[in-house]
């Protein structure tokens, strides 16, 4: 089954569209669809006032969701699925995929942050851009990302992986400070660039296969070993946290 | 405005009324012995009893403030949109004020101490409470690791501190003084900590000295409440003997009222073992003690499993645990006067220590035999929430309930606990007791109406939907979480469990009268503190009228 969404206009106001994910339009048929809730705003409105609807096929599981047109003010989308697939032909407002636990998510333009925070399993993919806290825990929160991949194609925004304590999470560009935050597991690969990765890291690994622009100085170097073709130098760390965290590098800032 | 309650069964411990289906009588905001044309309430088969007094949570103030902040996702949990009379709702071990006032109010309580305000953000605390709706309360100031304090304890005068707790708790509007960890929070200036007869770092006096100094400047000025302490080794394997060497600090004292010490959460204070290894309850030698003697009441302090934010001004002990489980952590130092920490905290099931600890909160309750010796609470949100009140109940209450958790949860319960071989449940008369007789008449508010129903009590009542008969746990602990009816001054403020009205609620506070030249000398010495050290003036320092709009002034005399 196949549902098509596609916004009325382009919203100034975010939507917070939570109820849109797979979970909750299996099964259902356009009417019943166009009758979820989602928040405009501080309003409470039906999603059929905010998108024109249209339902291809009805099955119990498995339900593939394409959001058509700009989504760039809508929140949430995806949030807490475990099921399906949901596909983004533009930019996404923040916490896509925000606690996913199974199922894929495809954005094909920007997501905004927080995109696949605290992340349990299930794939995420954001082939443009990702902004800020990509698979981090939101505020207070002990353990961000703990499963499944998250992809991004472009760059990432700062503190890419805070908090994480597992799954894996490879960016193709850039990504800005302190990737891997207080990091406890798992693997974060940064093709690009980055500054001040593993910050409090306690265990599990990142590589940086492009520069690091400013390196901590609480991290021990082991040696060079080769990973994927490339010869990195492998450090452990954070030690100001007794951490064992390994973190590969190719270049780093010379003294 | 009249109520008439009608056949209820009621439980009124301090009037010895236990269980007998009586009518109860309300105008205005008191009890009265007859009504003329008043709203009838059905209480037919449901049990009535004075609304809840709780003699220790951390509810408001600083601390409470800083966990909020050092805990947003606990905001995450537990949150209630606004409704037609109600304020949003968020938290769970810190709720906000409002899910404070109406979570309390759901489930019957209409009284609740802060018990650790540090008077130097006492304004802060009252200004927590205004917003706290429906409930009235009170605040506890924070005198023990105060340096003026310590100072006249050295001294020996004792006069000029009688002064000093008057003057700081009307500068405040305080109900009484509270003592945690005596000394230790000094101490943890210098990034130590101190036991009962351990010195404090420059000021030369013990924990002992502290709490015989305070206790007897507390009787001298004849307050409606005893010292409340926190004792010194809170939470640590072998404390008991602390806990023992503590109480006996002033058991030669005694006040016709009441007790002359009330000790808090002492299931953190009733462990054995030299280590976490062999760490065990020793509540059977509490218990022997408590059980013999009228010096000293106690509060449980019951541990749940399960997630919690721990929080006390207890400095060091704060960073112990912080230590042990890596988890964040936030300290607070206060000027001249105590200090605390923050850290979250999950009581494991799968913990043989947390497991004892569960057991042990339970133990206190069961094996001190007089009820009125022992109050409940869970120290909130340190042992868990509030809001797990009505769980502790039904496990005091029933022994199936208490067996079916025991099945599930760390061995070491077996061999290190002795509730397994507790057959003791408790009847509603022993938690009617527990949760506010005893606590009224041990905070001295049962002579101003608060924890009974006689004729010119405050009209504060509960009402729950619950068989007195009912042993099972699940319905015990549905009724007492939603109220049938909670009555507050009158005002019926919860129907079938839901918030009908919002009051807001009264601020009891002391006035101790004791002037003469001890209070000159004092205010002398004081004026030296506050131009040497304070950070604020001494005329700015006392909290304004105005922070506290309904006020229940109490005047002692010595």
């Amino acid at each position: 089954m196949q549902v098509t969404l596609t916004p009325k206009k382009a919203f100034k106001v975010p939507v917070e569209a939570e109820a849109i994910k797979p979970d909750n339009f299996a099964g259902k048929g356009k009417s019943e669809i166009e009758s979820i809730a989602l928040w405009h705003g501080n309003k409470e409105v039906k999603l059929g006032s905010l998108f024109d609807v249209k339902v291809e096929g009805v099955d119990k599981e498995g339900a593939k969701i394409v959001i058509e047109g700009d989504a760039s003010r809508i929140k949430r989308i995806g949030e807490g699925m475990t099921s399906g697939e949901i596909t983004i032909n533009g930019n996404v407002d923040m916490h896509c995929g925000a606690m996913m636990s199974g199922g894929k998510v495809i954005v094909k333009g920007d997501a905004d942050a927080w995109a696949g925070r605290e992340m349990r399993g299930g794939e995420l993919v954001v082939e443009g851009n990702a902004g800020n806290y990509l698979g981090a825990g939101y505020w207070g929160v002990e353990k961000g990302m703990r499963g499944g991949v998250i992809r991004v194609k472009g760059d990432a925004g700062d503190y890419v992986g805070g908090h994480m304590g597992g799954g894996e999470i490879i960016v193709k560009g850039s990504a800005g400070l302190l990737p891997g935050l207080n990091m406890s597991g798992g693997k974060i690969i940064i093709e690009g660039d980055v500054t001040l990765p593993g910050g409090e890291m306690k265990n599990g690994m990142i590589v940086i296969k492009g520069k690091v622009l400013e390196m901590l100085p609480s991290f021990r170097f082991e040696g060079t070993e080769i990973i994927d073709s490339l010869k990195l130098k492998k450090f452990t760390g954070d030690l100001t946290r007794g951490g064992s965290g390994t973190l590969y590098v190719n270049i780093i800032p010379e003294e | 405005m009249e109520l008439l309650i009608k056949n209820g069964v009621v439980y009124d411990p301090l009037n010895e009324i236990c269980g007998e289906k009586m009518d109860i009588c309300v105008k205005d905001d008191k009890i009265v012995s007859k009504v003329k044309s008043p709203k009838v309430i059905d209480a037919d088969g449901k049990l009535v009893m004075p609304g809840g007094v709780d003699i220790h949570a951390h509810i408001a103030g600083g601390k409470i403030n800083a966990g909020r902040l050092l805990r947003p996702e606990d905001g995450r949990k537990g949150t209630e949109p606004r409704g037609k009379l109600t304020r949003a709702c968020t938290g769970y071990s810190v709720p906000n004020t409002y899910a404070t006032g109406y979570r309390y109010a759901k489930m019957g309580y209409t009284f609740v101490m802060e018990p650790a305000t540090p008077p130097l953000l006492a304004r802060h605390t009252h200004e927590e409470l205004i917003d706290t709706p429906i409930l009235d309360n009170a605040i506890l100031a924070l005198l023990d690791n105060n340096w003026m304090t310590m100072e006249y304890v050295k001294s020996g005068e004792t006069k000029k501190l009688a002064a000093y707790v008057a003057w700081m708790i009307k500068a405040v509007k305080a109900y009484g003084v509270k003592i945690v960890n005596p000394g230790g929070d000094e101490a943890w200036g210098w990034g130590k900590n101190v036991n009962i007869d351990d010195s404090v770092p420059n000021f030369d006096v013990t924990p002992r000295d502290i709490i015989g100094s305070l206790a007897e400047a507390n009787e001298m000025l004849n307050l409606p409440h005893s010292i409340h302490i926190h004792c010194n080794d809170l939470g640590h394997p072998g404390n008991y003997e602390t806990t023992l060497k503590s109480f006996d600090v002033i058991k030669g004292r005694s006040n016709k009222n009441r007790q002359v010490m009330h000790a808090t959460h002492v299931q953190f204070h009733s462990y054995g073992g030299s280590s976490w290894k062999d760490f065990e309850s020793k509540v059977d030698e509490i218990a022997k003690y408590v059980n013999v003697k009228k010096h000293v009441t106690i509060d449980m302090g019951q541990v749940m499993l399960g997630d919690t934010t721990t929080m006390t001004a207890d400095g060091p002990l704060e960073y112990g645990l912080h230590t042990i489980t890596g988890r964040k952590w936030t300290n607070l130092d206060v000027e001249l006067e105590t200090g605390g920490g923050i850290t979250p905290f999950l009581y494991s099931s799968k913990v043989a220590v947390n497991t004892i600890q569960w057991a042990i909160g339970l133990e206190l309750a069961l094996l001190i035999k007089d009820p009125w010796k022992i109050v409940l609470t869970t120290d909130h949100p340190n042992g868990a929430p509030f809001i797990t009140y009505p769980i502790v109940i039904s496990l005091l209450m029933s022994r199936q309930k208490r067996e079916e958790v025991m099945a599930n949860v760390h061995k070491a319960i077996n061999k290190r606990a002795i509730l397994p071989s507790i057959e003791r449940e408790l009847d509603w008369n022993d938690i009617a007791i527990m949760t506010r007789a005893a606590p009224a008449r041990i905070l001295g508010l049962d002579r101003y109406g608060k924890g009974h129903l006689g004729v010119g009590a405050d009209a504060d009542v509960a009402i729950y939907d619950v068989s007195p008969e009912e042993k099972e746990a699940k319905k015990i602990q549905s009724a007492l979480l939603r109220a049938k009816y909670t009555i507050k001054g009158g005002e019926i403020v919860v129907k079938d469990g839901e918030i009908v009205a919002v009051p807001e609620g009264r601020t009891y506070w002391v006035n101790p009268e004791f002037d003469g030249k001890p209070t000159k000398d004092m205010l002398g010495d004081l004026t030296g503190k506050f131009e040497k050290y304070y950070s604020v003036n001494l005329a700015n320092y006392p909290v304004q009228d105005a922070y506290l709009p309904h006020p229940i002034e109490i005047k002692t005399k010595v």
